[in-house]
C-alpha cells in the first residue's frame, strides 16, 4: 500500500433538483487495497460510485487520479482512465457466449480483404485465458451461452470484461455478492482478493458485513449523504461499523 | 436464471436438442408435408418441375426472411415490407418506362430506394419512440398509399431482360437466378449474424437491450442498420416480383409481412429476442412455400392457403415456447392444469360464449323468412 491515494474525491457534493444525495463527501482508495463502501439505503453509495465512475457528475467537487484532476463527462471517459465498473445487474447478454459477452462493445477483428470480421477464435481464447490467469476460473465450455453459467462465472466474466483492459487500476463492484448462494460468495470474494494482488484499488460497494470484514481493508461509511468515518478492518468490529452506519452514539470510534 | 426444479432427464435431454431445436423443428414439418404428399400426390408434387416452382416461389422471400431475422433478434418487427417492395417496384418501374432509366441503373437505385424507407421506419421507431408494431403499420399504409398514388390503377409490364431475369431467369442445367440470389442473400446473412459487430450486437441488443447500451454499443444505431437492412431487402423482393411476373402494380405483395414474419419464427428466431436462427429462417421459407404448392397440388381453393399459414404460425409459435419454458411441471401438467378452478372458470365463460352463438342461431333459424335476393 502506498502512501498517496491512487483515487481521491474531495468535497463531492450531488443535489438532484431539491434533494441533496452527497454532501461535501471525500473518497480515498489506494492501490493494491480494497475499500468497502457501506451505508444504509438511500445512504448516497451508488451516487457516489456513480460519479467515480462518470455516469453522473458532482455538482460540487473534485476527483483526482494519481494526483491528477479528473474530468469526466460519460462513463466511457471513466474506462479511458482506468476506471471501471461491475453492475449488480452484471450488464451481460445472456444469449451470448462467455467471450463475446467479454469482448461486447471492444470486439476483436481481423480484416479480411480489407473488410473487418470478429475474430470469434483469438477472442475465444484471449477470454479464456484471462478467465484462467486474473480470475483463476475455467470454465466447462466457452461455447455455451452466458444463460447457463452459475452465478459465480457470470461474475467473473463480467469482472473478466473489466480486467482485460490492461490500464484497469480502479474496479468498482456494486453489490457483487447479493444474489449468490454461500459458495459462489466466496469464489467471488477469492476473486476480488486475486484482483487485490494485481495491484487494482478495488472499491466494494456490499450490505453484507461478513463480507466486507472478510475481504477489505477499510470500510467508508456512508449515511444520509454524509461520509460519518473510515476505519481499518484490522482495528475495528462489526459492531462499530454497524453502530456508524444507524448513527447509534460511538462509543469508542473515532 | 429461472428455477432448477425440473426433472434432471428430461432437461439434459432438451439440452441437448436446444441448440438444433431451430432446425429439427422445421425439419420435422418439411418431412411431414414430404411424407403426407409422398402418399397423397406423389406424382404430381415431386415432378422437377414442381420443384422449380417451389423454389421459384421460396426464393422470392429468402431476402427478407434472412434481415427479418435481424430485426425480429433485436426485438423489434417490421409490418412493411409488403409495400416497401410494392413502392420500390413501383418507383422502378416508373424509372424505366417512364423516364427511360437503364434497368442495371434502377435495380440498385429501387435497392436504396427501399433502404431509405428502412431507414425512415428505423428513425420513426428510435427517435420518435413510436412502437415497431404501431410504427411499422402506419408506415405500411404510407407506402402502399403513395404506390397507389403514385401508379394509380396502372399495371406496368414488359421490362428490360435484367429485370426479368432477376425475377424468373434460369441458369442452364441448374437452378434459377432468383434461387441462387435469396440462397446468396441467406449465406451472407448468416455470415453478417457470425463475423460481423453488426451481427453480433444484434444478438447482444435483443438478448439485453439494457446490459448492450451500458457496455457502449449504440443500440439505436444498430436498430436502424437492422431497418435498413430490411428495407433493401424488401426492396430486392419487390425487383425479384416484378422481374416475375414482369410486371407490377401498387397491390403487389400483400401479406408479405406475415409471410415472412411466419417463416422466421417457425424457423425458430426468437420473438422475445437475443435467439437468432439463419439456417431455420430458410428451412421456415421453404416449408412454407411447400405448403402452399401442396395445398395447389391438392387443388384446395386459394382462399385456404391463408387459414393454413395462420395454423402454421400459432402452432409452431406455440410449440416453440411450450419447449423452451424451462421450468415445465411432469407429464401432467397440461390435465393438471385443466382440473384448476381457474381453468373451469375458463372452460365456463367460453361455453357461455358459444352457447350465446347457438342460441341466435336457433332463433334466427325459427324467425328466418325467404330471402330476398341482394341485387
Amino acid at each position: 500500500m502506498t502512501d498517496h491515494p491512487l483515487v481521491q474525491m474531495r468535497g463531492i457534493t450531488k443535489r438532484f433538483g431539491g434533494v441533496t444525495a452527497l454532501q461535501d463527501v471525500n473518497l480515498e482508495a489506494y492501490a493494491g487495497e480494497v475499500l468497502a463502501i457501506v451505508g444504509d439505503n438511500g445512504a448516497g453509495k451508488s451516487t457516489l460510485i456513480k460519479i467515480l465512475t462518470g455516469v453522473y457528475q458532482p455538482s460540487e467537487g473534485e476527483i483526482f487520479l494519481d494526483g491528477q484532476p479528473l474530468e469526466m463527462a460519460s462513463h466511457s471517459d471513466a474506462i479511458a482512465q482506468g476506471i471501471d465498473a461491475v453492475y449488480q445487474t452484471l450488464a451481460l447478454a445472456d444469449h451470448l457466449t462467455p467471450a463475446a459477452n467479454m469482448f461486447l462493445g471492444t470486439e476483436l477483428t481481423r480484416k479480411v480483404a480489407g473488410i473487418e470480421f470478429l475474430d470469434n477464435r483469438r477472442m475465444k481464447s484471449e477470454a479464456a485465458r484471462v478467465l484462467d490467469e486474473r480470475l483463476g476460473v475455467r470454465l466447462r465450455s466457452m461455447d455455451v451461452t452466458t444463460d447457463s453459467l452459475s452465478g459465480g462465472q457470470r461474475q467473473a466474466v463480467a469482472i473478466a470484461r473489466a480486467v482485460y483492459h490492461e490500464d484497469l487500476r480502479v474496479l468498482v463492484m456494486d453489490e457483487p455478492t447479493a444474489a449468490l448462494g454461500p459458495q459462489e460468495t466466496a469464489r467471488t470474494l477469492k476473486l476480488i482478493k486475486a484482483l487485490r494482488e494485481q495491484g487494482l484499488a478495488v472499491i466494494l460497494i456490499s450490505h453484507s458485513l461478513d463480507d466486507v470484514f472478510e475481504v477489505a481493508d477499510r470500510v467508508h461509511v456512508q449515511r444520509r449523504g454524509r461520509r460519518v468515518g473510515v476505519v481499518e478492518t484490522a482495528n475495528s468490529t462489526v459492531q462499530e461499523v454497524l453502530g456508524l452506519i444507524v448513527g447509534a452514539p460511538a462509543n469508542d470510534a473515532a | 436464471m429461472s428455477a432448477v426444479a425440473t426433472n434432471s432427464t428430461s432437461r439434459s435431454l432438451m439440452e441437448r436438442l436446444e441448440p438444433y431445436l431451430a432446425i429439427i423443428g422445421p425439419m420435422v414439418m418439411i418431412l411431414a408435408i414430404l411424407l403426407f404428399m409422398g402418399v397423397a400426390e406423389p406424382a404430381r408434387y415431386f415432378r422437377l418441375s414442381n420443384l422449380n416452382l417451389i423454389l421459384l416461389d421460396a426464393a422470392l422471400y429468402m431476402p427478407m426472411a434472412m434481415a427479418m431475422t435481424f430485426v425480429i433478434t433485436q426485438r423489434g418487427i417490421d409490418l412493411s415490407i409488403g409495400s416497401i417492395a410494392a413502392l420500390s417496384g413501383i418507383l422502378m418501374a416508373f424509372l424505366i418506362k417512364q423516364y427511360g432509366f437503364p434497368a442495371y441503373v434502377a435495380v440498385p437505385l429501387a435497392l436504396v430506394l427501399g433502404a431509405l424507407m428502412g431507414l425512415i421506419n428505423g428513425l420513426i421507431i428510435t427517435r420518435f419512440k413510436v412502437p415497431d408494431l404501431i410504427g411499422t403499420l402506419a408506415m405500411d399504409l404510407v407506402y402502399r398509399g403513395l404506390a397507389l398514388v403514385i401508379a394509380k390503377g396502372l399495371v406496368l409490364a414488359r421490362f428490360p431482360e435484367m429485370v426479368t431475369e432477376i425475377g424468373r431467369g434460369q441458369i442452364p442445367g441448374f437452378i434459377p437466378v432468383p434461387v441462387v440470389i435469396g440462397l446468396l442473400t441467406m449465406a451472407l446473412g448468416y455470415m453478417v449474424l457470425k463475423q460481423t459487430h453488426f451481427g453480433r450486437y444484434t444478438i447482444a441488443i435483443g438478448s439485453s437491450p439494457e446490459a448492450s447500451e451500458m457496455t457502449g454499443v449504440a443500440v439505436d444505431r444498430h436498430k436502424v442498420y437492422a431497418y435498413v437492412l430490411m428495407g433493401a431487402c424488401a426492396a430486392l423482393a419487390g425487383v425479384m416480383l416484378t422481374g416475375k411476373l414482369n410486371a407490377i402494380q401498387a397491390t403487389s405483395a400483400p401479406y408479405f409481412n406475415l409471410h415472412v414474419i411466419a417463416a422466421v419464427v417457425v424457423g425458430g428466431t426468437s420473438l422475445f429476442g437475443g435467439r437468432p436462427s439463419m439456417v431455420g429462417s430458410l428451412a421456415g421459407v421453404l416449408l412454407l412455400s411447400m405448403m402452399i404448392n401442396a395445398l395447389v397440388t391438392l387443388r384446395i381453393e386459394f382462399f385456404w392457403q391463408s387459414v393454413a399459414s395462420g395454423v402454421v404460425i400459432v402452432s409452431s409459435v406455440a410449440l416453440y415456447t411450450w419447449i423452451q419454458k424451462k421450468d415445465r411441471d411432469g407429464a401432467l401438467g397440461l390435465l393438471a392444469s385443466l382440473r384448476s378452478k381457474e381453468a373451469q372458470r375458463m372452460f365456463r365463460f367460453s361455453a357461455a360464449l358459444l352457447g350465446a352463438l347457438i342460441l341466435l342461431l336457433a332463433i334466427g333459424a325459427g324467425l328466418a323468412v325467404d330471402p330476398t335476393p341482394s341485387g
